[in-house]
C-alpha cells in the first residue's frame, strides 16, 4: 500500500474536524477491513485516514430505551453478535451475524462502517432496513436522523458528507412482529450474495400488517419494494399472495446482471426467496428452508 | 511517516518503529514470526490469523499501528511452555492438513473455537472456521481434530 497519514483523534468534534468536505483521499477508519480492500484493489488510496479508535468507548455501547434498540456506531460485529439485548429482541440479526463474513472479520469490523460502505451485497444494511432502523449522522454542520434506506444513494453510494460520520443506529421496539433475512449465494456458501431478501410485519388474524420488504445485492442498492408491501399488506400468506409479492417485486426491482448472475435469474431467485423469507418469518425462526 | 509502536508480543515487551501503512503481517516478520502468512490478502483464508488482546484478527487487514498498547500472541507462543498445545497435538494425530501453509491460522482459530463452544457440534465447527481455507482440503481431518481437541 502506498503510505499516508494516520491520525487518532481523542473526541468526535476532532474526528469531525480532520475529515475534509472536499478531499476524498481523506477518510475515517473504524476496522478497516472493507477499506483496507479498497486500498489493496487500488481503488482508495488515502493520503489521510482518521481512526476512530480513541474514541470507541463512547461509541460502542449498545443499549434499550423505552423498546428502543441503540448500537453505537463503533460496536463490533461481534459485540452485536454476543449482545444479550439483540439475541432477545432481534433474533434475525443475531441469526444473520452466522453467515456474515467471518469470525475474524466480525470481530474487528464495525456496525457504522458496515453501513457507511455502500456496498449493496454487505448483510447488515439490508436487515437493519427491514427492521425500521434509523441512523444518526454528525457533522461539521449539525446531527441530522435517517431512514436507513435512505442512507444509499447508489453504488458505494451514500449521502453521508465526506465531513460526515454515522454515530448510532436506531431500532425501534418490534412488539410481536415477524423477520427474516436471506440471502442466496450462487457459488460456494461463503461467497457474496448475489441476492438478499429482508422482511419484517406484524401478524393477527392470518393477516400481515405492515410488512417492510428489503431487497439488497442484486440491486445497486439496499431498497425497499413498496410494490410488494402493497400486496402482502392486510392478506393471507398464502401460496398466491406470496407468488402476488414476488412478481410485484421482481417488476419492480431494479436488477443488475454481474458476476454472480443474470438480472433475469436473480429476478427468478427474488420472486422464490421473497416467499421464503416470508415462510421463514412465520415460521419465527425455525429455519424451514436453508439456503 | 515512522511512528513508534510498544506492545506485548507473546508474552514479551516489545518497541519498534512502523509506517500506518504496514499490516500486521509485515510487523510481525520483523520479529522473525513467520506463522501468520498473507495469502489471500482479502481476510478470507486464515492463514493470518493472529490474536490481539486474545480476539482473532487477519493480520493482513489488521494496521499494525493498532496494536501499540496491546498483546500480540501469535501461532509461535502455542509451545511457549515446552509442548505442543492440546490443540497442536490434535491435529498431528488427527493427520489434519497435507502441506502445512494453512495449519497455523486453523489451529489458532480452533484454540479461539473452543473457548467459545467448549463442546462444539459440526455445525457450529463449520461456521466459526468457514474462514479458514485449506487447498489440501483437508476439512474432514480438521473437523475430527477440533472434536478431539474438545474432548482432551
Amino acid at each position: 500500500m502506498i503510505p499516508f497519514e494516520m491520525v487518532e483523534p481523542k473526541s468526535l468534534k476532532e474526528a469531525l474536524a480532520l475529515l475534509d468536505p472536499q478531499e476524498s483521499t481523506v477518510r475515517a477508519v473504524a476496522g478497516g477491513t472493507a477499506l483496507m480492500l479498497m486500498m489493496k484493489a487500488g481503488v482508495f488510496t488515502p493520503t489521510r485516514l482518521v481512526c476512530l479508535h480513541g474514541i470507541e468507548s463512547e461509541y460502542a455501547r449498545i443499549t434499550v430505551s423505552a423498546g428502543e434498540l441503540r448500537i453505537g456506531a463503533m460496536a463490533t460485529l461481534s459485540e452485536l453478535e454476543r449482545d444479550a439485548n439483540v439475541a432477545a429482541r432481534l433474533p434475525v440479526l443475531k441469526r444473520a451475524m452466522r453467515t456474515l463474513s467471518n469470525v475474524r472479520v466480525r470481530n474487528v469490523a464495525r456496525v457504522g462502517g458496515a453501513l457507511a460502505h455502500g456496498d449493496p451485497h454487505l448483510d447488515l444494511p439490508p436487515v437493519l432496513a427491514a427492521l425500521g432502523a434509523r441512523v444518526s449522522i454528525s457533522g461539521a454542520g449539525g446531527d441530522r436522523e435517517l431512514p436507513l434506506e435512505q442512507l444509499y444513494s447508489g453504488y458505494y453510494e451514500t449521502v453521508l458528507a465526506k465531513d460526515e460520520l454515522i454515530t448510532a443506529v436506531k431500532i425501534p421496539a418490534q412488539a410481536a412482529r415477524k423477520a427474516a433475512y436471506m440471502k442466496v449465494t450462487a457459488r460456494s456458501a461463503d461467497d457474496w450474495p448475489a441476492l438478499g431478501v429482508a422482511v419484517s410485519f406484524a401478524f393477527a388474524d392470518g393477516a400481515i400488517r405492515d410488512p417492510i420488504v428489503v431487497v439488497s445485492a442484486a440491486t445497486e442498492k439496499v431498497t425497499r419494494m413498496a410494490a410488494a408491501e402493497k400486496v402482502l399488506h392486510g392478506a393471507a400468506p398464502d401460496d398466491a399472495t406470496l407468488a402476488r409479492a414476488g412478481d410485484a417485486a421482481a417488476a419492480a426491482a431494479a436488477i443488475l446482471t454481474d458476476a454472480h448472475g443474470s438480472a433475469a435469474y436473480k429476478r427468478e431467485l427474488l420472486r422464490v426467496y421473497l416467499r421464503r423469507a416470508v415462510r421463514e418469518a412465520l415460521g419465527d425462526g425455525a429455519r424451514p428452508v436453508r439456503q | 511517516m515512522m511512528r513508534t509502536i510498544n506492545f506485548t508480543l507473546n508474552g514479551q515487551p516489545v518497541s519498534t518503529a512502523i509506517e500506518p501503512h504496514r499490516n500486521l503481517v509485515e510487523l510481525l516478520q520483523r520479529f522473525d514470526l513467520f506463522g501468520a502468512r498473507e495469502s489471500c490478502g482479502q481476510g478470507l483464508c486464515g492463514c493470518c490469523t493472529v490474536l490481539v488482546d486474545d480476539m482473532a484478527v487477519s493480520g493482513c487487514l489488521y494496521f499494525a499501528v493498532w496494536v501499540d498498547g496491546k498483546s500480540v500472541t501469535t501461532v509461535e507462543h502455542l509451545d511457549a511452555e515446552g509442548s505442543l498445545s492440546v490443540v497442536q497435538q490434535a491435529f498431528i494425530d488427527c493427520g489434519a492438513f497435507q502441506c502445512g501453509f494453512c495449519t497455523p491460522g486453523f489451529v489458532l482459530m480452533t484454540h479461539q473455537l473452543l473457548k467459545a463452544y467448549p463442546n462444539p457440534s459440526d455445525d457450529d465447527i463449520r461456521h466459526y472456521l468457514s474462514g479458514n481455507l485449506c487447498r489440501c482440503a483437508a476439512y474432514p481431518e480438521i473437523i475430527e481434530a477440533v472434536k478431539l481437541a474438545a474432548r482432551r
